[in-house]
């Protein structure tokens, strides 16, 4: 037991496995706060004053721009402790070497050199510890002609082939909402340092995991490249794999299969479809969609969203409905099972959070608020040999 | 560096579609010996079925060939580094035989509509008495609780009931689906993690553990920050087309060429300098839109100055224009653009392999690189029950005779036109 693990730890799944976590912004915090909603220790280094640039994005606690009020840092940075330190430093590689001995997973998103330039290559860190793995997301990963470039998530979205098939054919490529780029590479960095962590159990050896934005989302949408691939053709952008019709208060959306179809025209009131040969296979349907979204829209605009979803999903048809947030908060399902959490925050009290989206053994993981900035500075510091006038000092140069 | 980093690690796949056997596929990927459970009676459906015109197979060439189950290429691209065994688990004696490598398997994963493992006997309390330290991963639509536990779902479906879809779509338009299953591919690369925390646990503890998880949550935590605007501010949000709700300009703007598009967005101030210069516009106008504020109330007026720029330019030449002078661009890129694409096969992205039925086609590697654990495809996706025989014999330890038998009672047939035509 080190110094510096978190004290009173509970018995969690990977309770004992210790991540510092460089990083900022969505990806990266997403996979630590993965890792630590799994029971690991995870120590968020953050540059001071500012802190990770999450805590400067919208949406904030009653749109007040506020460093502890970010919606977005605290829904990724919950189950870590926060210290601060400026990794350009001169002093921070005398902090930083003891906090790098101690973990076994590594976390960051800088641009590729920039860790070589702080001294925190992996080449640097390998030498210092052994075990450890480094875990870098990037755009367009460690290596390529494109490794220098600047990306977004809308640039990951374009280049990683998901971009050209959402939208409408005679309109421009569109994006799916959110940051599904940096969310997807987040997800690929939590199961990456969890396959190194395997390795490193059996080898005693840590190693550098490359994640890139860009490949997150090409392995991601697999349509275009796969439907070139086996039919030389590119795929068009349409909306026919699961049409949506507007009703009477949404939209619900619907998956055509071949098992529903004689149900589903019982359902509309057109029996006289089950035999009709535009829409009789699921090639045929595709072919005549106008048709048939034409029949069904008249139908639809008189249902209700939510009867409408559980009337189809009770006959097997597996419906969609938008949920917007309201929806969501709202669901019966998400209610049951607990899916959104209540976490009190000392600046922004208490909030639903979506929380965890399994149960492990029958229980949910507990789940700890996002750190303030720089709340774990004295007790970290002092873990790791600071004295009170040390660490003020440090405080005063701007280094913490 | 010749062993594979999850060398060792033996998982049972009951898992169909896409997430699970997404999942499943990276991990056989890594050296993970995969056990593909389907059966004559019921195959995988992204095998699209008996006949061609069921609509869910994408067939080499347009040819879905004597045994479409065999080529459809959703199946074979999310189904290599496997093997395949045929397994009637309708059949008591099928479910017996599956019992018998649970024993032998760290792992069981699996996609039934909840409430299915119970019907074939092989919950999660019985799989703990066959194997005490056994990790049982359910990847349901819903999860395994609640009033909308049998329901069912696809990944287009899914970014509609978990909110993703309620704030995609063009500027003032229509909620809309992303184009392909995005939930399925998330789900998989969480459960990666999952399934290798339950044996990192396993490990610390000596304990196993049965993860019951939802894919609509799990589709619902990649949009937190749109759930806290709400929770926070009781906000909803809207399509907003292609733009950013930080920083502007941002769009996709057409260049030369039949459905040729480049994505562009504008972080900074700085960079906003720099590319008024590219846009040619002068010190003057350029000044009135040097605010990010001043950007998003004029941002048609913006698009209209980019999309003019950008008429008639190679998208190519356009992204690495901005790219040199630091701005973040990139072609919207097309399946023939992708896979020729020198960044990604300068990674080695794309894995060719050679299939007996498909021929050599490139596949999809993972959105990870290991420096020490080089990972690949190991083989190509198993033909309906290829190894049926091996995973009896050699795994679950059956006899010559008692192998007989199960074919005699086509328990372990791999003839799905035995079964009659089955449809998507």
């Amino acid at each position: 037991m080190s110094l510096l693990d978190k004290p009173f730890s509970e018995d969690l799944p990977l309770s004992g496995v210790k991540v510092l976590d460089i990083s900022q912004g969505v990806a990266g915090p997403y996979a630590a706060k993965l890792l630590g909603g799994m029971g690991a220790d995870v120590i968020s280094v953050e540059p001071p004053i500012h802190g990770d640039y999450a805590r400067l994005t919208p949406p904030f606690f009653e749109d007040d721009p506020h460093l502890e009020k970010s919606g977005l840092f605290l829904y990724l940075n919950t189950d870590k402790r926060s210290i601060t330190l400026d990794l350009s430093s001169a002093q921070a590689q005398s902090v930083m070497k003891p906090l790098i001995e101690w973990a076994d997973i590594i976390i960051e998103n800088y641009a590729p050199d920039t860790l070589e330039n702080l001294g925190l290559s992996y080449k640097d860190i390998e030498k210092i510890s052994r075990k450890t793995t480094l875990v870098s997301i990037t755009e367009f990963g460690q290596s390529g002609p494109y490794k220098d470039y600047q990306g977004t998530n809308l640039i990951s979205l374009a280049l990683g082939g998901l971009l050209q098939i959402t939208g409408d054919v005679d309109k421009e490529p569109l994006k799916v909402g959110g940051r599904p780029a940096e969310y997807i590479a987040g997800l690929s960095a939590f199961s990456g340092a969890m396959i190194a962590l395997y390795a490193q159990r059996a080898s005693g050896e840590g190693q550098h995991v490359d994640v890139s934005m860009v490949e997150a989302i090409a392995t991601a949408q697999m349509y275009s490249g796969l439907n070139y691939a086996y039919l030389g053709e590119n795929r068009v952008r349409a909306n026919d794999i699961a049409p949506m019709y507007q009703v009477s208060n949404g939209h619900v959306g619907v998956m055509y299969r071949q098992g529903n179809w004689d149900d589903f025209c019982d359902m509309i009131g057109r029996p006289e479809m089950k035999d009709d040969e535009r829409f009789i296979d699921n090639v045929a349907r595709r072919e005549n969609i106008i048709e048939l979204n034409q029949i069904v829209s008249e139908w639809m605009i008189k249902q209700d969203k939510t009867e409408l979803y559980h009337l189809a999903q009770g006959q097997r048809m597996p419906f969609g409905y938008i949920c917007d947030a309201e929806d969501l908060i709202s669901s019966e399902q998400y209610i049951h099972r607990g899916y959104f959490v209540e976490i009190d925050h000392p600046v922004c009290g208490k909030l639903l959070y979506p929380g965890h989206s399994f149960f492990w053994d029958g229980e949910k993981l507990p789940m700890e608020r996002a750190p303030l900035l720089g709340e774990h500075n004295e007790s970290i510091y002092e873990a790791l040999g600071f004295s009170k006038e040390e660490l003020s000092a440090l405080t005063e140069k701007g280094v913490i | 560096m010749s062993k594979t980093a999850l060398e060792g690690l033996r998982v049972l796949d009951l898992t169909q579609v896409w997430a699970g056997p997404t999942c499943t596929k990276i991990l056989g990927d890594l050296g993970a010996e995969i056990i593909k459970i389907e059966s004559g009676r019921r195959m995988d459906i992204s095998r699209g079925g008996t006949t061609a015109n069921s609509g869910a197979g994408l067939y080499p060439d347009g040819d879905p060939g004597d045994e479409p189950w065999n080529t459809s290429g959703l199946y074979t691209d999310r189904n290599r580094s496997k093997i395949s065994a045929c397994l009637d688990l309708t059949h008591p004696k099928g479910v017996e035989v599956l019992k018998k490598l649970v024993e032998k398997s760290d792992v069981v994963i699996e996609s039934f509509r909840s409430g299915v493992m119970e019907r074939f006997g092989l919950s999660y309390e019985n799989l703990k008495l066959i194997r005490k330290d056994i990790i049982m991963v359910s990847l349901a639509s819903q999860g395994g609780s609640g009033p909308e536990r049998s329901y069912g779902s696809f990944g287009a479906t899914l970014e509609q009931t978990a909110g993703i879809a309620s704030f995609t779509g063009y500027l003032g338009g229509d909620p809309r689906t992303s184009g392909t299953f995005l939930p399925d591919p998330m789900v998989a690369f969480l459960a990666i993690g999952i399934v290798l925390s339950a044996i990192e646990q396993r490990r610390t503890t000596g304990k196993g553990t049965y993860v019951d998880l939802s894919q609509r949550e799990v589709t619902t935590g990649v949009v937190g920050e749109m759930v806290m605007d709400y929770t926070m501010n009781g906000r909803k949000w809207a399509p907003n087309g292609n733009r950013d709700n930080v920083f502007a300009p941002q769009g996709v703007y057409k260049c030369f060429g039949d459905d040729s598009w480049v994505a562009i967005s504008i972080r900074t101030d700085d960079e906003w300098d720099t590319f008024s210069e590219m846009l040619n516009l002068s010190l003057e106008q350029s000044h009135t839109f040097s605010t990010v504020e001043q950007r998003f109330a004029r941002h048609d007026e913006l698009d209209r100055l980019i999309t003019q720029w950008c008429h008639g330019k190679d998208a190519h030449d356009v992204m690495h224009a901005l790219q040199k002078a630091g701005i973040p661009a990139g072609v919207s890129l097309t399946g023939e653009q992708i896979l020729a694409d020198e960044h990604l096969n300068d990674r080695e992205f794309w894995e060719e392999v050679d299939h007996p039925m498909v021929g050599r086609r490139p596949f999809l590697s993972r959105p990870f690189k290991f420096s020490k654990h080089p990972a690949s495809t190991r083989s190509h996706a198993p033909l309906l029950g290829a190894h049926t025989e091996y995973v009896l014999r050699s795994i679950a330890g059956l006899s010559d005779e008692e192998i007989t038998e199960l074919s005699d009672l086509g328990i372990t047939s791999n003839d799905p036109t035995a079964f009659g035509p089955t449809a998507f």
